[in-house]
Parts: C-alpha cells; structure tokens; sequence
C-alpha cells in the first residue's frame, strides 16, 4: 500500500523502515536514489520519482483529477473509480490514484474517454443516490453535487419503470457525534480507513457488494438541519480545550457557533479534529455568565450592572492592598494572565497561581525546555522510541496520539511484531538490533495501537537510567527516542523528583541529532504554557494553589479556575472559619470579605455541582468571553502561540477577560498602561517575545543545564504510590473543563459510551 | 349692573373658592387640574372619582370629572370606569345610580386602569429558545 505520499518524499520524509529493508535485501547494496521517470499529463511534461501515481503527477502540473475514494492522508483504496484517465496504447482507462506512473506515458485527463468514463461512473453513482439535495445536510458542500455539475451528464436516463425505489440500508446508530444516512453513500470508504488508519478504531466496515453493500453517508449529528455553507460565516480561530492548541474553523450564523470544523496545520493537527474540540461547541451557549453578580447580604449572587461590579470589586480590592491572589484556570489567554499578573504586582502581591502544580525545584519553569513538548507535534511521528511516563496521549492530547499512530504504522512500533522479530532474531544468532517500539511507564490504558507497558511503579526511571531493567537496552539503542512525560506527574508531591530522573533519563540517551529533542512534556490545559511565560516574568509565583491555601489571602480572583483546585476542606482549620464566615457575610465592611471573581463560569448541571463550584464560592462574577467570542493568545504544549479571533460576541454583558482587568486596575489606582490589544500586546512582547510571533514554535534549549540543576533536588521518588492518570477511559474524556461540561453533545457522548460498555456485543 | 360691569365674575370666584374650601385648596385644585369651575356634584364611583356638572358651561365643559386624591397628578382618563364613561361622554344623560336598565352580572370584571409604563404593564414574552442560557446562581438555603 502506498502510504507515503508524494508531499512527504519530496520533503525528504523518512521512508518507511519496512520498506527500506525490503528494498535494501531486494537490492542487497546501499539503496541507489531512484531516477525520476518523465511523463506527460495532457502533454505537458513532469518528472516524478517512480513509484508516484497519476493522480499526484497530474497534481503537480495543476491538473486536478476528480476523485471520490481517494485521500492524501489515507491508503489508496481505488474503487470509486471516478479518477479514470485515458492513457495513450491502454486498451482501458485506469485509475489514476492507485497506478504508478511508467516511463513516457502519455496521461489524457480531458480526452472524449476519460470524460466517458467519468460520467459513467456518476451516473452509475446517482442511479443509487437521492436526487434530493435541498433536504441533504451536506448540500452546498458536497463532493458529490460538484462532481457532478462539473462532469456528470445533463441528463437523466434513470425511469425506476418498476417502482422498486432506490437502495437503502437499515440505518445504524454510531453514537451521538455521527449521522448516518443510509441511502447516500457512494462507497468512497473513507470512513472506515479514516477509522482505521488515523483513528485505530477499527469499527466501520463494509459488507456485501452493490445493492447489498451496507453502508450509510455520515454527515455531524449536532449540526445536521441547522444552517447551510453559504448562510455560514467562517473565522479562523484555535481550539482551547486541549494544550495541543487545533486549528479551527468556527462557522456561525446569527451570532452562534453553529460548529466547528478542523483547519488545516500541518505542524499541528494536519486535518483533523479531536472529537472534543469538534462537538463541545454546544456548550458555548450554555450555563453561561452573561451579567455581572455580586453577593447580597442574604447570600444570594444578584446581577449587577458593570458600573457597580467594578466599584465593588475595586473597593475590596483596595482595603486587601498586598494579600491578593489570583488562580487562572485552563483556558485563560495570555492577554489576562498578563494583565491579572501586572494588576498583583502593582498592588504588591505576587500570589498568581495555576490550578496545575509545576515544581520549582532546580530550573522550575526558569527554562522552557522544562516545560514544552519540545520535539514538536509534527515531529513525534519520526521517532523510533517513544516512552509515554504518566500520560494518556490518546485521551489528554487525541492528536498527538494520532502523530504516534502514525508513527507506529508508518515506522512499525509495534511490540509483537517486534517481540517476535527479535526472537527470531536471537534464534538466528545475530546480533541485536535496535527496533523502533512504544512503551509506557503509568497505568494501563488504551491509545489504540500495540505498546509495552512496562508497569506503574515510578522506579523503573530509574531501573531505566542504571540499565537494570530490559528496557534501558532498547532505550539507549534508540537514535530518536521520544520521552512524553504528562503533566500530572508534577501533581505529585515527589513530582520533582521524577520530573529529574526523568531528565536524567534523557540525557542518557544515544541520540546524536541536535535537533531532535528527546525530553517533552505533554499539557492538559490551554493556558499552562503561557502562564509558565508569566511565572518567568514574575519569579517568585507557585504554580499550583499551594501558595493561595497558605496565604492569609482577603481577595482571591478565579480566573476561569473551576477544576475544584481551592477547596474549603484544603484550607487550614482556622482559615476556613475565618474564610467561611467571612465568605458568605457580604456587608458593608468590604475590606474584611474574602473576595473572589469568578470569570466564565459555565456551570453544569450534569455531575453535581462539580462545576459550579467557582461559581458558588464567588462573591462576585465577572463575566468574560469565550475562546470563540475574543482576539486572544494562546501558547499549546510545544510552546506555539496562536492567536484565536472573534467569531461571536461575549454573550449578554460578558466582556473580554483582560478588559475587565484593565478596567478595574484603573479604579483600583493602580492603572495598567495598556488601553488597547495593540497596546497589551506590546506588553506580551516585552515580557517573552515569542508570544506574538503567532504560529511560530521557538525551540527551547539548556536540556544540559536543566538537567544538572535538577541534580540539586532533594527528596526521594515515591515508589510506593504508582503514576497514574485521570483520563483513563473514553467516558472522563468527553467532559473534562467548563465548556465541554455545559456541552449536551458531551453529555449524550459519555451516555454511548457507558451504554456501550453495558452492550453485550 | 354688577353683571354688566362683569362684577357677578368675582363673586362667582368667591363662591367657587368657597365651595372647594378655602384659597389654599383652590390653588391646589389650580395647580392640579389647569382649572376652577363651580360645579354640582352629581355622583362619585367605588374608586373615590368625584363627577361634577355645571349646565351653565357650554356643551363638552359642562360635565367634569374630579380624580380621587390618591391619584395626585397621575391621573388619567382610564381611570374612568366604565360606568361612567358614557355620562362623561354626553353618550347618556342618565348617571349610573339614577339608570335601571344597566346590565350587571356576576362575571363583569372589574374597572382596570391603563398600566403601560408601570411595573403592572403587559409585555409580551419570546417564545423561541434563547440562544444563549445563562448560568442561574444556585439558592442558598
């Protein structure tokens, strides 16, 4: 199967070992760089490395041949039959998307043949398909309808003179993402090998042939009978509810998200979309925070206007002087870190804080090597070893795990086979050879391709460092050894200490490419990264809340933070009365008040109260946007900033987070010296100028220096307590932040999914 | 003479200033309804409106209506109640006591004023789904 596509060999992409030593025994001699063979596409002359189909050859001269079943990114299947091209001294027209080019061949794509043989199979094509595309969902954007005024007959010789209707298939329910409709699939079979091959979920196939074939059309299940493309307006925009930072097409009407789409990036997300970030949409509209509150003295939260919000706000602000907190929450942008860590400094405070611990001992988030997925997305497929310690790629970050599928299809990671390889190997008595495998440190989990999982205990990272355990073999024969560490690991109180063996561990590899970055760690939250940037700036924060429970804090200001990460049960004993009583006397004397805001709050009603908790601790709301509704910066896992544009307005009277902040510093007296987002951006660039370099990764560098800072770290690692991750099973993928929490489509999701597991097929 | 001379006016002023108690509640009755007419009380509804006639007046100033005190300034015509819209009207000459033949059943609601601009006034509500639903803070108990 040609799985490599002609885009990549032309950028030198790494051939696939397998076939490599197929062609190296075949040749039995260094592989001699293959001749390009010329030939001409509607005469006009090409010269392709053998091997390229006519399809790809055709595409680089700018003609586009009409495809259905054919897909860059997928295996070549062949049997739509739509890319019929006459070929000159061929008896038949072949399929240009699955036949290699031969030397001289002379390619018609618009001769009398090839415009036959198209509309023959459109017709053949439309002879089973509704003739009823103002009802069909995916009318105006439908490969289909073009396809057909392009190169379709004008006419119709269809007379269903037996009324025997045309086919259709019982319908199947797939769950509440996808919809199926039975009577218009065309058999492309993109599905079943985008589910295969991209996804590894190798649950759609096909049965039968012709009449009988059983398959249906798939079209968005939530989206289906709600706008049309033409109707839609489409923004560029980033997806925020993973650190992998997708690119997306927000699509909206009437001032709604209507859905959400994947944006091409190759360096990010290719073309695709995690399932998150595609149909959590719906949870933009609701348990919004659409007014300002503030609580009354009976303890209610009661709208306000933006005018009293901010005067009380600022009045208890003012009376706390120096003990302010702040907790930023996964999905807060640059600009209001920026402005909310500004606002404390002014104030003499420096108590910013993440939901998610960092440690700081040795170089903490000094260097950014200790913090990005330094290697970069797009690179994880090229690695020949990969070592996931406390990390559930496939749940936490979905596309970066499809890059390591990719990588274990293209490369072979695949341990049986390998297992069984090196067998025979040993019985032959040769000598060990290194061969690209997966393995995990953490619990058992499924990505959806073979991996060792060499257990939980956190002293195999070490067993792995001294060469004690089987593994260290493979890892220090490894040219491209990729080490993904989860961000949960720091969650540990020994998190430190594992974070520095696992540096050690990293240096200690025999990789010699100075490019290639063996150490990276993998984030859950959209925000982290960037907020590390201000932890830089600032110097002395603490990631993580521990700071704000020791604190004696009178004004805590919850940006977005809503993951439960403050509790009254983790504040000490004589805190939490003060904090209690305090809390939900709201009177005239403001200065005594612990106060909190709470941004963006989306409650659900779903599991509890879990996510209202922000909400129900506040004193006061402040109602900010949406990832969808600001011009905001956002920096994923591998240290890219982004920028996200408006496609909605904030609902209601919800305001862009750093505004909100800038307003209030001005009536704190403490006024923050940026009125616009040219201006706050400006101030992104001073405090770390990569952060408006938007699209644009930075490397990150001093891996030897942070490694040996790390040595410094006291404390032992914990090898009683095994690593662990939350997201373990598909069902605590689907609601895991407020959005997705508030999201019905979410909701139905973990529903299938435990209605799944009940199924006894 | 006196009536030649116009001097009857100013007796007809002392009598009215009488009749409504003295300068100050003249004044008051000034600043309140735009005018003092001497009148003959002829009826007053459940609602404390006071129904004056003064046949000597020409034809559509003859017949008044003296708003109950509680409504101060704010009064208007739809306090008028039924009833006595068609006597103030000149559309009967027959005030509502004094006319046998006025239905009266049980079901007859009762006399609503005009509510617009206050807290009490219709406003027609949305039936379509809002687009966005907001976040409703949860009841302490």
């Amino acid at each position: 199967m040609l799985r490599i596509t002609l885009g990549k060999i032309i950028k030198g992409a790494k051939v696939s070992p397998k076939y490599v030593y197929i062609t190296t025994r075949a040749l039995s001699g260094p592989a001699k760089p293959p001749e390009n063979v010329e030939v001409f596409i509607d005469d006009k002359p090409v010269h392709v490395p053998p091997g390229t189909t006519v399809l790809q050859a055709a595409a680089l001269v700018g003609v586009e041949i009409p495809r259905f079943c054919y897909h860059e990114r997928l295996a070549v299947a062949g049997n739509c039959r739509m890319c019929l091209v006459e070929v000159e001294k061929s008896p038949k027209p072949v399929a240009a998307c699955a036949m290699p080019v031969m030397k001289g061949w002379r390619i018609k794509t618009d001769s009398e043949l090839t415009r036959k043989a198209r509309e023959g199979v459109m017709e053949f094509l439309l002879v089973n398909h509704p003739l009823d595309c103002p009802i069909c969902d995916q009318g105006g954007e439908c490969d289909l309808q073009d396809q057909s005024m392009a190169f379709g007959s004008d006419r119709s010789r269809f007379t269903d003179i037996d009324f025997s209707g045309k086919r259709a298939v019982e319908d199947k329910d797939i769950g509440p993402l996808v919809k199926t409709i039975m009577t218009r699939c065309i058999h492309c079979t993109r599905c079943i090998r985008f589910a295969s091959e991209v996804a590894g979920v190798d649950d759609l196939g096909t049965t039968g042939r012709g009449n009988d074939m059983q398959w249906g059309a798939l079209t968005s299940k939530p989206y289906s009978f709600t706008a049309r493309p033409w109707e839609i307006r489409k923004i560029d925009s980033i997806d925020v509810l993973d650190a992998v930072g997708s690119n997306i097409i927000v699509s909206t009407r009437t001032g709604e998200v209507m859905r959400i789409v994947p944006r091409v990036n190759e360096e990010i997300n290719e073309e695709w979309l995690a399932d998150k970030s595609r149909f959590a949409y719906d949870g933009l509209k609701r348990q919004r925070l659409v007014t300002p509150m503030i609580r009354d003295n009976n303890g209610e939260l009661k709208p306000v206007d933006w005018e009293a919000a901010i005067l009380t706000v600022a009045k208890v602000i003012k009376c706390a002087g120096p003990s302010i907190g702040v907790i930023a929450g996964g999905m807060a942008d640059a600009e209001v870190l920026v402005a909310a860590k500004d606002l404390l400094n002014r104030l003499g405070s420096e108590a910013l804080c993440t939901e998610h611990t960092f440690p700081l001992d040795g170089s903490g988030t000094d260097l950014r090597s200790s913090y990005l997925l330094n290697n970069k997305i797009v690179n994880a497929e090229e690695a020949d070893l990969v070592l996931l310690i406390g990390t559930n790629p496939r749940l936490e970050a979905p596309l970066l795990n499809t890059r390591l599928r990719k990588g274990w299809v293209h490369n072979d990671l695949d341990p049986p086979k390998l297992a069984f390889r090196e067998q025979w190997e040993a019985l032959a008595g040769k000598e060990y050879k290194p061969r690209p495998v997966v393995a995990s440190i953490g619990p058992e989990v499924d990505l959806r391709y073979p991996y060792e999982n060499l257990g939980s205990n956190p002293d195999l990272i070490k067993q792995i460092i001294t060469g004690s355990h089987t593994f260290s073999r493979k890892f220090k024969a490894a040219k491209r050894p990729l080490i993904i560490i989860g961000s949960e690991i720091f969650e540990r109180p020994d998190g430190a200490a594992i974070f520095a063996a696992v540096q050690t561990l990293a240096t200690k590899s025999s990789c010699t490419d100075e490019n290639w970055k063996v150490l990276n760690v993998l984030h859950k939250v959209a925000s982290q990264v960037s907020l590390y940037y201000r932890l830089i700036m600032g110097g002395l924060d603490t990631p993580g809340v521990d700071k704000i429970r020791e604190g004696n804090l009178k004004v805590l200001l919850l940006i977005g933070a809503d993951e439960c990460s403050i509790n009254k049960s983790d504040l000490p004993k004589d805190c939490f009365i003060i904090y209690q009583g305090k809390l939900f006397i709201f009177n005239a004397e403001f200065g005594k008040v612990p106060f909190s805001i709470f941004h963006k709050t989306i409650k659900h009603s779903f599991l509890g109260h879990h996510g209202d908790y922000g909400a129900s601790i506040a004193d006061a709301i402040l109602p900010g946007a949406a990832y969808t509704e600001k011009q905001a910066t956002y920096v994923n896992t591998e240290g890219r900033a982004q920028e996200t544009l408006v496609a909605v307005s904030p609902p209601g009277r919800a305001r862009e987070d750093w505004k909100i902040i800038r307003a209030i510093s001005e009536v704190v007296g403490a006024k923050l010296p940026y009125d616009n987002l040219n201006e706050i951006r400006d101030r992104l660039d001073q405090v770390a100028p990569h952060l408006t370099k938007y699209g644009y990764a930075e490397d990150a560098n001093y891996f030897k220096q942070a490694e040996q800072l790390a040595q410094s770290i006291q404390g032992n690692i914990d090898n009683c307590t095994p690593l662990d991750v939350k997201i373990k099973v598909l069902e605590d993928y689907f609601m895991t932040d407020a959005i997705s929490r508030a999201s019905p489509t979410m909701a139905k999701c973990v529903q299938a999914v435990l209605k799944q597991k009940q199924s006894k097929y | 003479m006196a009536q030649y001379f116009g001097l009857d006016k100013i007796a007809q002023f002392f009598k009215t200033v009488k009749q409504y108690g003295g300068l100050k509640a003249s004044l008051y009755k000034l600043y309140r309804m735009d005018s003092l007419r001497p009148g003959t009380l002829v009826g007053t509804d459940k609602y404390g409106n006071k129904y004056y006639e003064n046949p000597s007046m020409f034809y559509g100033r003859n017949r008044w209506i003296e708003y109950a005190p509680q409504y101060g300034l704010e009064y208007d015509g739809s306090q008028v109640p039924a009833e006595w819209f068609g006597w103030l009207h000149y559309k009967t000459d027959l005030t509502p006591d004094k006319d046998p033949s006025r239905p009266k059943y049980k079901w007859m609601a009762d006399h609503t004023e005009n509510l617009s601009g206050t807290s009490g006034q219709f406003m027609p509500y949305s039936t379509t789904r809002p687009k966005i639903e907001p976040w409703i803070p949860p009841k302490r108990c």
